[in-house]
């Protein structure tokens, strides 16, 4: 017996000699959960009212001041954008420095500084302190709000607004704050072109006087200073700053839709469909179910291991991601879940989500996942503790929404009680498919149809990028027309067959502007030949030739053949008025519907060229004129979508022309350009059209 | 051998903490089979950080295997002898961790952050990954494909981003520095399996590799847990391939046209410069922060601000082990000429070639430079990371504390000397980028 475990013990040591070791074959057991303690912060107020939090921290010698305006909610109404400019003009100027010098002064100390509409933040080496203060309170106490810089940021900001708007994502996020919030709700008002435009510098200083108040302030210190330092330049720098008492207003809370209701916006030629599952919700900060829910929405789409991106991109391939949130707010919070998926799945990524929302609502988490689920938000929640500003977070949170003292302190707790059970009721609670804006940014044509039996009644309602409702265009189209009747009747409108067909030769002048680059285009066309010259500040940026036949492309000093396909569009491109020979040409009208444009009802007409490719215009339903052009095209590896607007139709010589045509797409910035001049029939020499 | 590096590292700890205020303390050894250890100690918030350096980058590949370095970090989160396939992340965020990893022209880095009770999870994921790495072809196939759709998202379909491989092929003719880092999809699809050994088997040893601990954990435990899991690790047996080749000068300018899917024409220039931690490289450093750091900075201030010929400006270097480039590029405003802008750019570089800077401007780099410094220690991460690139790089991991003092030695003179003995046009690469349908 002993010689046997004797050699049991023997061969036992002589496998682990040549083996591995047994403890690297399981995952080692963690330590003991750490003692999670919570850095000390002070707390003070100043007479005017100044609330002053400070984290000292010295592990590094630097310091930081975050001045935080506790703004009420107040309503922007027609200059939305107001605030946010007015909180960037801050720091282009004070009373005694220009922006050139306010810069050469953060940059020679190696400072950190920018102004918000809520305040500001600066950061520095702590031996730069007071200057970096002298500096924030100098722009603090007498900002100048220098027009040129105004101008200047203004035009930024619509730049950047033309830039974004056609973006599906940009529109769905706009539209979802309409739909979440309502437009009479601070928090539903958007910032669009026209808003902006009405935004004036005195607007900004206003905004200025009545919300930098001490009374409605934090300043939040963090870093390498002591807790008396600390109160001394809190008192130094900003005990002279005067409280002001301002009225509050009250809002009416948003609430979600009794049913749910599919929104959609039409995006023309939109290979994907932007999904945004919104409604608004009332879960405030440090609530009862805070916690609770900030996990059950790290269960539901936090990531990369939610169960949306599991489902939708990891199972089915819908998607490059899917996400949601559940967000708490002091006013009114909100839940949105979202994915960009390809137009011919929209309506089963919908059923999936749908499939998710109420599987949350149903079964009960197992205890897997829970587990898990729970390390991952303890894991985020401990890492964050190593940076000081998170520790200043905390304290803010604490103090501006009236949290109990220990409630960061006991988050880890918190978390930990938390059971499956309370998971299926905050679900149940704040998950609500049923009562949900379902909104859908894309191709209409391709997407509607599939999309209407997840709306509660069936309707679809359509929107604006903006989130404007449009008339329902439910009107049955009329049985006697149809996509060539559409045609004879624009062309009646612009002046009729017999006059269109004297136009010769035709010369089209536009211009138009490109951040403040003057972009001028002219056009000539004679008897199916073409010349388009587009010139940059005076000079010729590029020039196209079409002779009839063959076409020649001049850009930057180089020529570029045009290929058969491009050349044979150019062949209807060509003709003044395309429309008249659209027989033929070979091209094919199909009235398709009756959609918006603008706000206008028009006909959707689609026209297919001998080559396969598809156009389609839209014409004013009372008018007939045409008011815009749609065009899907592939380049550079790209597919692009064109659109041209057309709009200001006055006569020129009995023809009815549009005055404005913006074209967008293909630019990065969308091209507004003004028909400058339209001359028929002045007799345009052939030696236009030459192609050497 | 042990004991007495031991030995040193206490006396260099006393002496560091001495010198430096408020420095960052550490400690290094090295075991048996070669591992250098780097730890710092910093109790304050209980969260660690475990990191394994390797000395091998995208320079140590064959010419036929471009891109390997960094597919090969991929391949490491495959699994290993007992971690399955996929595991690897899960392990970590399941902890309430989480992981990244990068790869360079001269090294791999891998790192976690842990809640601090996971300290020796960090080490067994570490110890299984240098020790048995497993790779199935399954695990190639797919981050083939990951690699790939790496390419196209970050490279592929983003402006200008051709811009560094487009540079280099030019620049470096017989250094390795010619190809880049994410190198050639056909080279990693003509990858086959005794390629993968290789590689493992000659840089992925103990002495080709730093493991580089911050944060909340206690010293003696943790030395003897890194004695268990790494201790036993086998030390290479190849020889290490460190290519030793002098890439001559580049003897006058070198300039072409890329066509890109851009809509704003670019101006890129790349000046060959000193290897990293040499006096000059300080001198170019300096150099940069001068031309680009903030909207004061010169070329900003004239390119954007004052002539508004360009969207953005500016400066920024390649790093590296062996002499590199520091770049200097513009993005033209709509309608603004190429030439025009470079012109608008030289001028610049002209200024500060020909006028000594002023005392002021001087005072304000220093400061920048110190600010840049003092702020980048900031988290346990950046902290194991960084030390453990000084000891790569210069054998001295204290440089974290001290490396300030080398900016510091540069005066206003050695920055106009390194201006006009790197930035000339006979040792510059230059590309105007241009929008694909200006193409002739």
């Amino acid at each position: 017996m002993k010689k046997i475990l004797f050699f049991l013990i023997a061969s036992f040591t002589i496998i682990s000699l040549h083996g591995q070791e047994d403890f690297r074959k399981q995952r080692p057991k963690p330590g003991p959960a750490p003692k999670v303690k919570l850095g000390e912060t002070q707390e003070f107020q100043l007479d005017n009212g100044l609330k002053v939090i400070v984290v000292e921290n010295h592990k590094l010698p630097r310091v930081s001041f975050q001045l935080f305006i506790n703004v009420p909610l107040i309503q922007e109404k027609g200059a939305v954008g107001m605030s946010g400019l007015a909180g960037q003009m801050l720091k282009t100027g004070t009373s005694t420095k220009s922006k050139a010098e306010i810069d050469e002064a953060v940059d020679f100390i190696g400072a950190a500084f920018s102004t918000s509409s809520n305040g500001m933040f600066g950061s520095a080496l702590s031996k730069h302190k007071e200057t970096l203060l002298d500096l924030m309170t100098d722009v603090l106490y007498n900002p100048s709000f220098p027009a040129d810089e105004f101008d200047k940021l203004k035009n930024q900001t619509l730049s950047g607004l033309t830039f974004s708007k056609d973006d599906p994502n940009t529109i769905a996020g706009n539209v979802a704050t309409v739909l979440r919030y309502g437009k009479d709700h601070p928090y539903g008002e958007i910032t669009t072109e026209a808003s902006v435009e009405n935004i004036t510098v005195d607007m900004c200083k206003e905004y200025y006087n009545n919300y930098f108040l001490p009374n409605l302030s934090y300043l939040i210190i963090v870093g390498d200073i002591t807790g008396k330092e600390a109160e001394n330049v809190a008192n130094k720098y900003f005990s002279s700053w005067k409280r002001k008492d301002i009225a509050k207003e009250r809002f009416e809370t948003p609430t979600a839709p009794k049913e749910r209701e599919v929104a959609f916006v039409n995006k023309t030629g939109a290979v994907q469909s932007v999904i945004n599952i919104t409604y608004p919700l009332d879960l405030k900060p440090g609530s009862e179910y805070a916690t609770k829910a900030g996990l059950l929405n790290s269960i539901l789409g936090g990531g990369a291991t939610g169960r949306l991106f599991q489902n939708l991109r990891e199972d089915k391939g819908y998607t490059y991601g899917a996400y949601s949130s559940l967000s708490n707010d002091p006013n009114v919070g909100y839940f949105a879940a979202s994915a960009s998926v390809r137009n011919e799945v929209t309506d089963s990524s919908l059923m999936e989500f749908m499939n998710e929302l109420n599987r949350i609502r149903d079964v009960e988490i197992d205890a897997e996942e829970l587990k898990y689920a729970k390390a991952k938000q303890a894991g985020s929640f401990t890492r964050s503790l190593e940076n000081p500003q998170s520790l200043a977070s905390y304290a803010f949170n604490t103090a501006r929404y009236k949290l109990s003292k220990d409630y960061y302190s006991n988050y880890l707790q918190r978390l930990d009680r938390i059971t499956a059970e309370d998971l299926k009721e905050t679900a149940n609670k704040f998950i609500r498919p049923d009562n949900a804006y379902v909104l859908v940014v894309g191709n209409k044509d391709e997407v509607v149809e599939k999309i209407k039996p997840f709306d509660a009644d069936g309707q679809v309602d359509f929107y604006d990028i903006y989130g404007t409702k449009l008339q329902p265009v439910t009107a049955a189209l009329p049985s006697d027309l149809d996509g060539d009747g559409v045609i004879a009747k624009y062309i009646k409108a612009l002046g009729g067959a017999d006059k269109l067909a004297t136009v010769n030769d035709l010369t089209t002048k536009m211009s138009g502007s490109i951040q403040g680059q003057t972009i001028d285009i002219t056009n000539q066309q004679k008897n199916g030949k073409m010349s388009v010259t587009t010139s940059l500040s005076g000079q010729v940026m590029a020039q196209q030739v079409f002779d009839g036949k063959k076409g020649m492309v001049m850009q930057m000093g180089a020529k570029q053949p045009l290929d058969e396909k491009q050349a044979s569009a150019m062949k209807i491109q060509a003709l003044p008025f395309p429309e008249l020979k659209y027989g033929a040409l070979g091209v094919k009208a199909e009235l398709k519907g009756l959609d918006n444009v603008d706000g206008k009802k028009v006909y959707e007409v689609v026209l297919t060229r001998p080559d396969g490719s598809k156009v389609t215009d839209f014409f004013d339903a009372q008018s007939y004129l045409k008011l815009r052009s749609v065009q899907t095209v592939e380049a550079m590896g790209q597919t692009i979508t064109n659109t041209t607007d057309f709009a200001g139709y006055k006569e020129v010589e009995g023809i009815q022309f549009p005055h404005s045509i913006t074209i967008s797409g293909m630019l990065p910035i969308p091209l507004k350009t003004k028909v400058e001049s339209i001359s028929i029939n002045s007799g345009i020499s052939d030696d236009v059209f030459k192609i050497e | 051998m042990k004991l007495s590096s031991l030995i040193l590292a206490v006396i260099l700890l006393t002496t560091y903490s001495l010198s430096a205020q408020r420095s960052i303390e550490f400690e290094e050894y090295t075991l048996d089979n070669g591992l250098k250890v780097l730890l710092h100690q910093d109790n304050s918030a209980p969260v660690v950080a475990v990191s394994v350096m390797y000395h091998v980058g995208s320079k140590n590949e064959r010419p036929d295997r471009t891109g390997f370095a960094h597919f090969f970090e991929h391949l490491l989160f495959e699994g290993s002898e007992n971690i399955g396939r996929g595991e690897f992340m899960k392990y970590i965020e399941n902890a309430g961790g989480t992981f990244n990893a990068n790869t360079s022209f001269d090294r791999t880095f891998y790192y976690e952050v842990f809640p601090s009770n996971e300290l020796e999870l960090g080490l067994w994921l570490e110890s299984e990954r240098m020790l048995h790495a497993k790779v199935e072809t399954k695990g190639i196939e797919t981050q083939r494909e990951v690699v790939k759709e790496e390419r196209r998202q970050t490279i592929d379909n983003q402006p200008y981003a051709t811009f560094p491989e487009e540079i280099q092929k030019r620049a470096f003719k017989k250094h390795p520095y010619r190809w880049s880092i994410i190198g050639s999809m056909d080279h990693i699809n003509a990858a086959e399996e005794q390629d993968f050994k290789q590689f493992y088997a000659d840089f992925y040893v103990p002495n080709n590799a730093i493991l580089s601990i911050a944060g909340d954990f206690e010293v003696k435990g943790t030395k003897k847990l890194i004695q268990q899991y790494f201790g036993t690790i086998p030390k290479g047996k190849n020889e290490i391939y460190r290519p030793n080749i002098v890439e001559p000068p580049l003897k006058g300018e070198i300039r072409d046209t890329v066509y890109d899917n851009i809509q704003l024409p670019a101006v890129i220039q790349a000046y060959r410069t000193p290897a990293q931690g040499t006096e000059d490289y300080y001198a170019v450093s300096m150099l940069s922060t001068l031309l680009s750091n903030g909207e004061s900075s010169r070329m900003y201030r004239a390119l954007v601000d004052e002539q508004q010929k360009a969207l953005g400006a500016g400066t920024f270097p390649f790093p590296t082990e062996d002499p590199g480039l520091e770049f200097v590029f513009g993005i033209a405003n709509v309608g603004v000429d190429v030439g025009d802008l470079e012109n608008a750019m030289d001028a610049e570089v002209n200024k500060v070639q020909e006028e000594l800077i002023s005392e002021k401007e001087f005072q304000k780099l220093r400061n920048q430079v110190e600010s840049t410094f003092i702020s980048s220690n900031s988290t346990v991460q950046g902290i194991a990371q960084s030390m453990a690139n000084y000891e790569m790089y210069f054998g001295d991991a204290n440089l974290i504390n001290t490396e300030l003092d080398r900016y510091m030695k540069v005066s206003k003179e050695d920055i106009q000397k390194a201006a006009k003995k790197y930035f000339h046009k006979d040792n510059r690469v230059v590309l105007h980028y241009l929008p694909k349908s200006a193409k002739p």
